[in-house]
């Protein structure tokens, strides 16, 4: 445990060192431009938009310094070889895979929280927004945002290229918003190949519909239970990115 | 008793490139053992497997064939590092931290208690002469004293083998006679310490026995009494044992 926890600490400073700060600047700026526009319009609008325009910006920008962050942590400490010295420490590849991942989240998570809190208390001109769907919706967003780095890390080592690990974690986390359109098409497909490799695509992307509370501010919050089974299956769905990745990760030599 | 054991080592790199595929040896059938309590130098020309051997040992790469035992235990082997310091020929150290924070990073996965972690970590600062820098990222440390937060990381836990990667190379007089001081002053504490070198003078001045290698075979096996009173000894035996395998000629002026 001191181990992992070793490993996220310098992860966490080395992120918060650099890179962290970048996109709460980005969301502020996006903030800026949303209430530019939202002063054109109608009271209800403008607060309707100020608070998706907030979250929305608030997601994709953790989603990129997500998925930008992982990419780059473990490719680049091997290329500036500083990760001889921490594996010729006692330290099991695992968890330094895992206190890797965990300092990128929780610096992720940092900024998410920040950008949350600025945009509360900039919807309080508008009007303000119920707190417990607000976290509700915030905190999803961080389970998609965690399940996308673990599947960054992931792509990162399997193709040892920043640029092609980038490119597919896009391509995944499109592919992840429409997972059960793809099921449907593929149970509609004539083709035994079409649908095979259909239903592997949607299988192997994350599956985001059960990240996703549509319902959260017109009929009021989901269930407690529906949000215990996302959050399981966020928690999952990492859990098996990091096994494959310290599968992929056991196999290397520096 | 042995701190370190090559059994039939061998290690060929393979690399594919467009369907094809270039195989290169880094060592061929090493044996070798190292006595607990000695200095050992690894002697060779570049590409000698001078570095193979160490990551070997230090599980970093695996062998193809054969088996590396290190303290009595199979590599690799995560609990046997706990014992074991390794400095390589650069200080490749996280330049975002301070010193400070990267031997208490160090201090950490070594498996230190965090009860004597604190006075662990400012106990190697002063002995490496780095505790006004301590505070400072290591991105602004001069060469001579990255490779002292190097040597600091390497001897934070007090193991029992020391591995140094090529510790001279690149420094200056003053810090070369520094790193002779430390090599026989952790022989005198009863360490093992195993280092690869090009510099036969240094070897000549701190090793008990030493290992030239050439071509990824053990060329020659010496000990210290072969060459201790003998100026040129050692040099003579390095030149009649080494075969350059890099295609270079020699200069013909």
């Amino acid at each position: 445990m001191d181990t992992i926890k070793a490993v996220f600490d310098y992860t966490l400073k080395e992120h918060l060192r650099h890179k962290a700060w970048l996109s709460a600047a980005l969301f502020g700026v996006a903030l800026l431009a949303g209430g530019l526009v939202a002063s054109a319009l109608g009271q209800e609008e403008r607060g309707r938009l100020m608070l998706d325009l907030g979250l929305a910006a608030n997601e994709a920008l953790a989603m990129v310094s997500a998925v930008f962050l992982t990419v780059h942590l473990v490719l680049q400490e091997i290329e500036s070889r500083a990760i001889f010295l921490i594996l010729t420490h006692p330290v099991a590849r695992w968890q330094y895979l895992l206190g890797r991942w965990l300092g990128t989240v929780a610096a992720v998570g940092l900024a998410m929280a920040g950008m949350g809190a600025a945009h509360l208390l900039a919807l309080q001109a508008f009007g303000g927004a119920p707190l417990l769907p607000y976290l509700g919706v915030l905190g999803l967003a961080f389970a998609k945002t965690a399940v996308m780095a673990a599947l960054a890390l992931l792509l990162s080592l399997a193709l040892t290229s920043e640029a092609a690990a980038m490119a597919f974690s896009g391509f995944f986390f499109v592919l992840g918003h429409f997972a059960p359109e793809l099921r449907f098409l593929a149970e509609k497909s004539g083709s035994v190949p079409v649908r095979t490799v259909m239903v592997a695509f949607s299988h192997a992307a994350p599956d985001f519909s059960r990240l996703t509370p549509r319902e959260a501010w017109s009929g009021g919050l989901p269930d407690p239970a529906w949000f215990a089974l996302a959050f399981l299956y966020a928690a999952a769905y990492a859990a098996a990115c990091l096994a494959l990745s310290t599968q992929v990760f056991e196999q290397k030599e520096f | 008793m042995n701190a370190l054991v090559f059994s039939g080592v061998s290690k060929t790199y393979r690399r594919s490139h467009l369907g094809r595929v270039t195989e290169t040896v880094g060592l061929s059938g090493l044996d070798l053992e190292v006595r607990r309590g000695e200095v050992f130098g690894l002697l060779g020309l570049n590409g000698a497997g001078k570095t193979t051997a160490i990551k070997l040992l230090m599980g970093l790469h695996l062998p193809t064939t054969g088996a590396v035992t290190v303290l009595g235990r199979l590599v690799p082997d995560v609990d046997t590092l706990a014992r074991v310091g390794y400095a390589p020929e650069s200080a490749y150290l996280n330049k975002s931290l301070t010193g400070r924070e990267n031997l208490r990073l160090f201090a950490a996965l070594s498996r230190i208690p965090s009860s004597g972690r604190e006075g662990r970590v400012a106990d190697m600062l002063a002995r490496v002469g780095l505790e006004k820098a301590a505070d400072r990222p290591l991105s602004e440390y001069s060469k001579g004293m990255l490779q002292r937060a190097s040597l600091a990381q390497a001897l934070i836990h007090d193991p029992e083998l020391v591995v140094l990667d090529e510790p001279v190379t690149g420094l200056d007089p003053l810090a070369i006679k520094e790193v002779r001081t430390l090599i026989l002053w952790l022989k005198s504490r009863g360490k093992t310490v195993l280092f690869s070198s090009h510099d036969i003078s240094e070897v000549e001045k701190v090793c008990d026995r030493i290992g030239i290698l050439s071509g990824g075979k053990l060329a020659r096996l010496m000990s210290q009494e072969e060459w201790r009173g003998r100026p040129d000894a050692l040099e003579q035996a390095f030149e009649s044992s080494v075969t350059r395998t890099d295609g270079v000629g020699p200069i013909d002026l």
